[in-house]
């Protein structure tokens, strides 16, 4: 019973995991950029929330969307002011200005927010609902239904959109797209404000059981590079196979080894995924 | 060094050799006259505490205490015996980070001339900074736990509170007397611990305390301290039948514990290992959920309101320990340059070794007084156990300072 526990526990994280990685691997798969400051939206998408929630009084959940709206602003803005310019370059030049905003982003929220913790507090909060043996924590399934309902709602997007199917040309031809009249412009900043904007949402509905602090992004950081690169790069049903893989592993190790030796576990398993299949587990069918 | 120094040491330079050290003079002389101005006018404290990272809260409190205590004292007409020199109090941010921690303390003492290091909070800093402290021979004060700060025969470093074991005992028996006095034999525990030199070190006091008490341990996880997701460890905690649970945690991990309890509806009473689990951030993130949880605590602000209430008044939340107990460092500090006249280190390290010190912000540590051993430990700090009733943490046991009866609820 203790497994079904953890299966469950894992999966309810996964699909969190899932949503925070999928911004990720979208500005990977359109835009070829590797974004190394994705993780600090998700700090970011906490704030938004808390403040939604400290000032308005709004739940973090109701506050997601707003979260996301600031967020995807914010993205399409960088997108046009920096990202824009290094897309042709070398891709040094590339990791350079991520990993650059990462650090300017994290010490501007130190300045603006102060290093504090900051939480919420919701009705729900310590509420579970309980089948049989088994708890289901209600902030981490609300946080779970949240991300699918996104996940859905992206999906949906790429797949019955113009946009969404222009964005999946620019993707896999950006000439041909281009030659068909598709703005690749425009597609870069839609897709850089979408998976930032949805990386901001994810940090949103976490927010319940987690606190914000401006340093909150390095303990995502390596998760999210794990998620996308186990799930293959730039697809995005790998990144949700890869959440939802990460999720159970980390829970299930929690059963055998210590908490601590959590992280090694889902390594260990890692680098066995990569040695095997090195484009990831899905990566052969994008 | 400076010009005229050299002029009188030699009677024959020409005029080349004037303009040069003329030259140097002028470049070394802002370094020179603040250098005066150091010795002559103010004392220069460095104080190291994470101001960023996963513990800035608690630096950030530390802060504060050290501050109130260095602006009463420079209000009140400086370091007297030093014809009034105030004390100026150098800042900086060790971050959450051991290395830095000890760069930063490196960069004090080489550039800020600092007679004395008061912090820095967290075990696993502070024992950085010792190790640089304690090769230039400069005395550092702290109020952090671990065993090993006052256990590897350091001469330059003072603790004011009880070692985290010693905490990590009276944890365990503050629990099995309150447990007593309510008609319950605890008879099986869990500890849960963050994973750095403090949760390790009063893990271990808990054991022991555990041991000695003949009760058996059916949980004993370590986890990282920055931990996402304490539900496997709640999980556990659940099917282990424990009825009384020892989590020694910093803040943000305290939160998801406690809340990761009452979502799985475990009501067996929490007891915390201090830090997280005693200031107003815990009570402000938990809410109602916060009230009647327990705590070990090397001290407490309800002990002595008259002193501790100015913090309140300035800062606007209660003097949280660890701020009233680096205020208690700084006080001590000051107290003991006023005794040796003087702020060469090997001055203040004796004072520091030999005195009893009774007056000022020391009221406020139970025994009322701090008296450092030869290890550098006030022998005479006990822990307090305190509880949370209506978003005050009051004073529960040892039973001879209690403020209040504690709420067992089992």
């Amino acid at each position: 019973m203790a497994v079904v526990q953890a299966i469950l526990d894992g999966l309810m994280i996964g699909g969190v995991y899932a949503v925070i990685s999928i911004g990720l691997t979208l500005v990977f798969g359109v835009m070829g950029i590797v974004n190394f400051a994705q993780a600090e939206f998700l700090m970011l998408g906490m704030f938004v929330a808390y403040y939604a929630w400290a000032w308005l009084g709004l739940d973090p959940l109701l506050a997601a969307p707003l979260a996301f709206a600031v967020v995807f602003v914010l993205g399409a803005a960088l997108q046009h002011l920096l990202i824009r310019r290094v897309l042709k370059a070398p891709e040094v030049a590339q990791i350079f200005l991520t990993v650059g905003l990462l650090i300017v982003m994290e010490n501007a929220a130190l300045l603006m927010f102060g290093s504090g913790f900051k939480s919420v507090s919701t009705p729900y909060q310590t509420a579970s609902l309980q089948l049989g043996p088994l708890f289901v924590s209600v902030p981490y399934l609300a946080a779970f239904l949240m991300s699918v309902a996104s996940g859905l709602v992206l999906w949906l997007f790429m797949k019955l959109s113009w946009f969404g199917k222009a964005m999946r040309a620019t993707a896999q031809d950006p000439m041909a797209a281009k030659l068909l009249g598709i703005n690749s412009d425009r597609m870069h900043m839609l897709a850089f404000a979408l998976g930032v904007g949805l990386t901001a949402f994810g940090g949103a509905v976490i927010l319940p059981y987690l606190t914000a602090s401006p340093t909150v992004g390095g303990q995502f950081v390596v998760l999210m590079f794990t998620v996308v690169v186990l799930g293959g790069l730039g697809s995005v049903a790998g990144a949700v196979v890869g959440g939802f893989a990460v999720g159970i592993i980390q829970s299930l190790s929690g059963l055998a080894f210590p908490i601590q030796l959590q992280n090694l576990v889902l390594f260990v398993v890692f680098i066995g995924v990569l040695a095997f299949r090195p484009k990831g587990l899905l990566g052969a069918a994008r | 060094m400076s010009s005229s120094g050299n002029d009188t040491a030699s009677g024959r330079i020409n005029r080349r050799q004037a303009l040069a050290f003329a030259a140097v003079g002028g470049i070394a002389m802002p370094f020179v006259l603040r250098d005066a101005v150091a010795q002559g006018k103010a004392v220069n404290v460095g104080v190291v505490m994470p101001l960023s990272g996963a513990n800035a809260q608690f630096g950030i409190n530390s802060r504060n205490g050290v501050e109130l205590v260095a602006d009463e004292i420079n209000a009140a007409g400086g370091i007297k015996a030093l014809g009034g020199a105030r004390i100026n109090l150098v800042i900086a941010d060790s971050t959450s980070t051991p290395t830095t921690a000890a760069n930063v303390a490196q960069r004090l003492l080489t550039q800020n001339d600092v007679v004395a290091i008061l912090g820095a909070f967290a075990s696993s800093l502070t024992i950085a900074i010792s190790e640089v402290t304690e090769r230039r021979g400069v005395p550092l004060l702290t109020m952090s736990f671990s065993d090993q700060i006052t256990g590897r025969g350091f001469e330059n470093i003072f603790q004011v509170v009880a070692k985290a074991s010693v905490l990590g005992k009276a944890q365990f028996d503050g629990t099995m007397a309150l447990a007593a006095t309510a008609g319950q034999k605890l008879e099986r525990i869990a500890i849960m611990y963050e994973d750095t030199a403090y949760g390790t070190s009063q893990a271990a006091g808990l054991r022991e305390g555990a041991k000695a008490a003949g009760v058996q341990i059916v949980m004993d996880d370590a986890y990282p301290l920055g931990i996402t997701d304490v539900t496997p460890l709640i999980n556990k905690l659940r099917a282990s039948g424990a009825q009384a649970v020892f989590p020694v945690s910093y803040l943000n991990d305290s939160l998801q514990i406690i809340r990761a309890m009452r979502q799985q509806k475990i009501g067996i009473p929490a007891i915390g290992g201090a830090a997280g689990y005693v200031i107003p951030d815990f009570e402000k993130g938990l809410g109602e959920f916060a009230e009647g949880v327990l705590s070990i605590a090397p001290a407490n602000y309800d002990l002595a309101p008259e002193l501790t209430e100015r913090f309140r008044k300035r800062y606007g939340y209660f003097m949280v320990h660890e701020a009233l107990e680096h205020a208690v460092c700084m006080d001590v500090l000051a107290q003991a340059i006023e005794t040796a006249k003087s702020t060469a280190p090997e001055a203040l390290r004796k004072v520091l070794h030999g005195t009893r010190f009774e007056a000022g912000w020391t009221k406020t540590m139970t025994g009322g007084a701090v008296q450092f051993d030869k290890t550098g430990l006030n022998t005479l700090s006990v822990p307090v156990m305190v509880q949370w009733r209506s978003k005050e943490l009051v004073t529960v046991w040892p039973s001879d300072v209690a403020k209040a009866k504690a709420v067992w609820a089992s």
